[in-house]
């Protein structure tokens, strides 16, 4: 690797593992659940309860939401930020949620555990700056047009800036298919570990955006070497804000992470 | 102008009518204290007269005198019950009040504007009880405070540790991106620095973090956030933009509660004040005593009575009933130049 990525490569560590309540990234595989977005306080709570409950790790949800249209629904803001603490004070699950504002890094900090910056924002420099500088983990996607060097020279920012805390994950990149809403590009994740000491997660919910590729998908990227998965599950998603089509519900959540479950075991003895 | 932002200033002229009313019977509770029976005819005359000629344009005379009539009853019905007053120091809301509550939640707590108009209305009977920050684990001990309970002739008759958890309040629907200054006490500014150069906002210090609540919500000021408890957010209307934003969790304050009258049965714990002459190991001399008696001291804390004169304020376990700790004191009286007791007195643990 070049001179540029001289602080996420393999070479300047062994393997970076970060720890939030008593989780390894790096070391465990996790799962990251929640809905796409925080749209109300029953919502939130009944998801964390039943992602809790069939074993996932972390908390998911959206309070500031980057959507493609303005007319969109924009998420809750401060308000969807209260909710997700509710949540963990119910659940104990650590949170992850999106930072999409650098006014916003340091409120987000307060209550999440984890600040995501989202595909759209992978190269918002000023954003990566700003999360480069607090104390806080730091989920960086990989932007639906990028390459890998691009993205991890993203990560150098962030490290370069003091936080040595980068969690990478792959959510698929635009290709000239259209039958799923991304192409999830699972050679990334061999990629990285070959590039870099930072652990990588895949999101299939994103990287398909269809119900039906996200179990396969997801044994797939576990199978790749995936540090864990980031997967939406809302309590009804039929009626939910955003991304409808590619939120399990509960049921569908937890047969899901028993065969995910399943195949980490093996993997370990691999 | 929409109906939606009239009805807003209505429901806020709402609530000051209901906290100037309720002023009013807090102060009519206190004349209680100065008056030999409840009913003062001439005194209700001379307050209808006053109002028939105070009546403005769109308000009838009748209906100001039937109002006023109704208030009064009020009044009389609240005096006839002859309760029993805990004074604190700050506005409604303050953190005094919420200890003064979980002390005894029977008793009418009234604002004072100083801890000496809390002390100087225990002492003069206005109030029965006054409660008092003694000190804290982040801000260190009340300065003031203490310096009265030097000088005070009332004796503690309880003692209760609160937990502090500060909020940050803003006046509903404020943008947190908006916020720029934030107003408080100088203790819950000191105790939640490190959350303010976090997030870039400027300390303003204020008389009360209760007080900063109410002026937020009396005067709307634009970019104002301030930092007080989640019973000043009720109170006043405002919404928690982040709860318990204390730099330190354990934030404790301990409040002493004061009376006039010292409690007969005794209790868990005494408080003494007391002065040594200014000799080589005087103060290890009183030490020793409590160590020989192997009594647990629960505080020690010095503060200058003069220049160069230090008053010794100490607490321990034990009660004045016991007659060792009797005899502990009279020991103590004889190797000190000015020995005060407190009071002995229980004291409650708020998780």
């Amino acid at each position: 690797m070049s001179k540029d990525l001289r602080l996420i490569s393999k070479e300047k560590e062994k393997k970076t593992i970060i720890k939030i309540a008593d989780l390894k990234i790096g070391e465990d595989f996790i799962v990251i659940a929640g809905p796409c977005a925080v749209e109300n306080e029953r919502q939130t709570i009944e998801t964390a309860i039943a992602v809790k409950e069939a074993g996932a790790n972390m908390l998911r949800g959206g309070a500031f939401k980057p959507r493609t249209s303005p007319y969109a629904f924009q998420g809750l803001g401060l308000k969807g930020l209260k909710i997700l603490e509710k949540a963990k004070q119910e659940t104990g699950l650590p949170i992850v949620t999106e930072v999409i504002d650098s006014r916003d890094v340091s409120w987000i900090s307060e209550y999440a555990d984890v600040l995501q910056i989202g595909a759209r924002n992978m190269q918002n420099f000023s954003l990566l700056k700003e999360v480069g500088k607090t104390d806080k983990p730091v989920l960086l996607k990989r932007g639906m047009y990028s390459t890998l060097k691009e993205w991890l020279s993203c990560a150098e920012y962030i490290l370069s800036e003091g936080n040595p805390n980068v969690i990478l994950c792959e959510r698929g990149i635009r290709t000239f298919e259209t039958y799923t809403r991304n192409t999830l590009d699972l050679s990334m994740v061999p990629a990285v570990k070959e590039c870099t000491h930072l652990p990588v997660l895949v999101d299939p919910s994103h990287g398909t955006g269809k119900k039906s590729l996200i179990g396969p998908m997801s044994l797939a990227a576990i199978a790749a070497g995936s540090d864990g998965l980031i997967v939406e599950v809302h309590n009804n998603p039929e009626v939910a804000l955003s991304d409808k089509e590619q939120q399990f519900n509960p049921a569908e959540f937890k047969a899901y992470m028993e065969k995910v479950l399943k195949l980490s075991e093996i993997m370990k003895q691999l | 102008m929409g109906l939606k932002s009239i009805r807003d200033k209505i429901d806020a002229i709402d609530s000051k009518i209901l906290k100037l009313l309720n002023a009013r019977m807090e102060q009519a509770i206190i004349a209680r204290k100065y008056k030999d029976q409840v009913m003062d005819s001439n005194r209700e005359k001379e307050i209808l007269e006053r109002i028939e000629s105070d009546t403005g344009e769109l308000i009838s005379p009748a209906f100001c005198q039937k109002l006023f009539k109704d208030i009064m009853s009020e009044s009389r019905k609240l005096q006839e019950k002859n309760y029993d007053i805990i004074a604190f120091q700050g506005e409604h809301g303050a953190y005094s009040e919420m200890a003064a509550k979980a002390w005894n939640k029977e008793l009418i707590s009234i604002p004072c504007s100083s801890f000496a108009d809390v002390f100087n209305g225990v002492e003069n009977g206005r109030f029965e009880y006054g409660i008092v920050p003694v000190d804290n684990t982040l801000g260190g001990i009340v300065g003031e405070v203490n310096n009265n309970l030097m000088h005070t002739h009332l004796h503690i008759v309880g003692a209760i540790e609160n937990p502090v958890e500060h909020c940050l309040l803003t006046l509903p629907g404020t943008n947190h991106r908006d916020i720029k200054k934030v107003y408080s006490h100088s203790q819950a500014l000191s105790q939640c620095k490190n959350f303010l150069e976090r997030n870039d906002l400027e300390p303003v210090p204020y008389y009360d973090t209760a007080g900063a609540a109410k002026m937020l919500s009396e005067e709307r000021p634009e970019g104002v956030a301030v930092i007080a408890s989640k019973f000043a957010a009720v109170l006043y209307n405002l919404e928690i933009i982040k709860s318990n934003i204390e730099d330190s969790r354990a934030n404790k304050t301990r409040f002493v509660v004061l009376s006039k009258n010292k409690i007969e049965k005794g209790g868990e714990k005494c408080s003494i004040i007391f002065t040594t002459e200014h000799k080589a190991g005087t103060l290890f001399k009183v030490l020793e005593i409590f160590a020989k008696a192997n009594i647990n001291l629960t505080r020690i804390e010095s503060m200058p009575k003069q220049l160069l004169n230090y008053a010794f304020f100490l607490d321990f376990l034990g009660s004045d009933k016991d007659e060792k700790i009797q005899k502990v004191l009279k020991e103590v009286e004889e190797h000190t130049t000015d020995l005060k007791f407190l009071g002995c007195y229980n004291e409650r643990k708020v998780a």
